[in-house]
């Protein structure tokens, strides 16, 4: 294998056997099925499947050059964590070959070698040397390990008592310190606040820039386009796209946006509350030719145009629509109430449309947070904790036009001086 | 050796007596022998204090019997290490068997005690216990390799080692001297591994005289054949253990 590649599959395919596993009754009672002329089936019916198998991979093939951010995206039951067990050889693939050039060392659980009796001092060692690494190595780390974890004040306190997030933390913190060649993300930047997942994102840059090999396994766009230079889309056990990942995360919030918005009715059904004096009945996002649309270019214009019914006359209510970002919370809230254009009386059906013009969002999902309140904003008519979403997409997006200098949820126009005295 | 250090540290934090528990075990079962074999059985302990005789054997014999007792789940309690990291899985049950060492060493040195306590020394043929030590250890490890990767597949391993632990103490000459034995089950004995080593422990240690070099012979060979055969079929497994765990 040439020094380029870091990770080459051939034709791989992976089968787990599916039910449970055979039992000594199982055995006795096939025989009596046998004596008495009966079939497997009625045994398996009544007891649960024994046999058969699942394909969780099939026939996948695909090459990894060193150095690079490979994202692994696609729906729960994909393959995607399959795919990371066969490449860190906690498992064999049933057919076709696995090459991996270095030491790999994979993050799917952090912390999965902690023992909770022990201090968070003696499981960094223990961690450690799980992944390889030499007391003395460690030594030369701890502080860096332990700063980056940021747990200085819990180092010798035992593990059981820390909270799931530290826990996970000083997994990855030791993991990343570890020096690999290939790390295997799944999913694990979900645990831990913002500024960790930031550090830890950071950290994992790093680790491309310096050559090594990432495979980072998420369902979030966001953070897979910061990491990552290319994508491998896997669908039911398969490949369904590969190549960069600007194009592939398009193609693939495109389907997931498309299925959303098919979803969209039954969505207003739930997360509803109020008194329901007035409701929603529609909420459409469009943009400003009346189109709809769920994904939207930054910059562009945003109408969420919303059909209400009143099913008595109603004095004054307040329209809200807010957006808020999927994973950071509220981004902003706008209620009729504040410009002065609340109607004085609904009674019956109705339309109300909010047009935010050149939306400045950056490339995200964000969802819609709707509610009917009275004039005080005291008792709500009606709330929808989850409207419809929407994504902003990039200009093009990849790695390079999502860098730091641009980060955050707004774009906002700015400029700096320079001056010395 | 990490394995070794979070196993030992985990078995004796948040407990008053921390590693005189492993001293604890021996030396309950040795009072309990004494009264029952030596003073009601009237069990022959070849000229040597009973207790004497009964703990030199105790020792190797717990060291064998925790090992395996805790080595056969050990694949299944670091499930979360198996199935979610990459490593040479051996380390795994070897883990267990090194951290009973610990265990070993605090029960060896109480017997020092005891020795010096009797008067008894220790003779030229105490440069053999190394030699008996490797046996056990050894013999340890291949029926803990044994154990422990079976049991991944069939849980009913663990149950059948439980029972069988049991049986084995009382079929290995640990409350009783060899000699005491039936002469016509004499070749049953010659089969066990452990009898030679526990006997060339007594030998060495406490009586001070050569071992059986048949017996001795007998043993290494099997030992030599099951941690052969041990560590071929565990690596064989080892890649589906993540499977089926």
């Amino acid at each position: 294998m040439s020094s380029d590649i870091a990770i080459r599959l051939e034709q791989v395919t992976k089968r787990y056997r599916t039910g449970r596993s055979r039992t000594i009754v199982d055995l006795v009672a096939s025989g009596v099925d046998q004596l008495r002329g009966r079939s497997i089936e009625v045994h398996s019916t009544t007891r649960g499947r024994i046999d058969g198998t699942i394909s969780a991979l099939r026939d996948v093939s695909f090459e990894a050059p060193t150095g690079t951010g490979l994202g692994i995206i696609g729906r729960n039951g994909a393959g995607k964590t399959t795919l990371l067990k066969l490449i860190s050889r906690v498992t064999w693939p049933t057919s076709g070959t696995v090459r991996v050039a270095g030491h790999a060392v994979s993050l799917i659980e952090l912390g999965a070698g902690f023992h909770p009796e022990l201090t968070g001092r003696e499981n960094v060692y223990l961690g450690g040397g799980l992944f390889g690494l030499t007391r003395r190595e460690i030594d030369r780390h701890f502080d860096d390990i332990v700063s980056f974890a940021d747990v200085a004040r819990l180092i010798d306190t035992p593990m059981k008592r820390y909270s799931s997030g530290l826990y996970a933390r000083l997994g990855f913190s030791v993991a990343i310190y570890s020096r690999p060649d290939i790390v295997l993300v799944d999913e694990v930047l979900s645990v831990g606040d913002a500024a960790f997942r930031r550090r830890a994102l950071e950290a994992l840059r790093r680790l491309i820039a310096e050559g090594k090999t990432v495979l980072f396994i998420s369902h979030d766009m966001w953070n897979v386009r910061r990491l990552c230079s290319d994508i491998l889309w896997m669908e039911d056990g398969g490949v369904r796209a590969y190549g960069p990942a600007g194009e592939i995360a398009e193609r693939y919030m495109n389907e997931v946006n498309i299925e959303a918005l098919a979803n969209q009715a039954t969505a207003l059904q739930s997360h509803r509350g109020g008194t329901g004096e007035v409701r929603y009945r529609t909420v459409d996002l469009v943009d400003e030719a009346g189109a709809p649309t769920g994904m939207l270019a930054a910059g562009a214009t945003l109408i969420v145009r919303t059909a209400y019914h009143a099913g008595q006359p109603v004095e004054r209510p307040v329209f809200q629509v807010a957006i808020v970002d999927v994973d950071t919370g509220l981004v902003i809230t706008t209620a009729t109430s504040r410009i002065g254009d609340s109607p004085d009386l609904v009674s019956g059906d109705g339309v109300i449309e909010c047009r935010f013009t050149r939306l400045p969002l950056r490339p995200r999902q964000y969802v819609l947070r709707l509610s009917i309140t009275d004039q005080h904003q005291l008792a709500s008519y009606d709330v929808v904790t989850a409207g419809p979403r929407f994504a902003v997409t990039g200009q093009g997006g990849g790695v390079e036009s999502l860098a730091d200098e641009e980060d955050g949820l707004v774009s906002l126009p700015f400029e700096f001086t320079h001056r010395t005295p | 050796m990490n394995l070794t250090r979070r196993e030992v540290k985990g078995r004796y934090t948040q407990s008053l007596f921390g590693i005189g528990w492993a001293i604890a075990q021996p030396l309950a079962t040795m009072a309990v022998f004494t009264l029952v074999f030596s003073r009601l059985g009237k069990i022959p302990s070849g000229g040597v204090p009973y207790p004497l005789f009964a703990y030199c054997a105790l020792v190797p014999w717990f060291f064998f019997s925790n090992s395996v007792n805790s080595g056969t789940l050990s694949l299944i309690t670091y499930r979360n290490i198996v199935t979610k990291t990459y490593f040479p899985r051996e380390i795994v049950p070897l883990a267990q068997v090194c951290s009973r060492l610990v265990d070993l060493a605090a029960s060896a040195a109480l017997y020092a005690l005891l020795m010096v306590y009797y008067g008894v020394g220790v003779g030229r043929w105490g440069l053999l216990l190394p030699f008996f030590f490797l046996m056990l250890v050894l013999f340890t490890i291949g029926v803990t390799l044994v154990t422990s990767s079976v049991n991944v597949f069939y849980r009913d391993v663990n149950p059948v080692v439980q029972i069988g632990l049991q049986l084995w103490m009382y079929l290995t000459p640990v409350a009783y001297p060899l000699s005491a034995a039936p002469e016509r089950y004499r070749v049953f004995y010659m089969l066990n591994p452990l009898t030679a080593i526990v006997e060339g422990f007594r030998s060495s240690l406490v009586f001070g005289r050569p071992p059986d070099w048949q017996l001795v012979g007998i043993s290494i060979a099997m030992i030599v054949a099951l941690l052969g055969g041990a560590l071929v079929m565990f690596k064989r497994m080892d890649k589906y253990f993540a499977d089926v765990i």
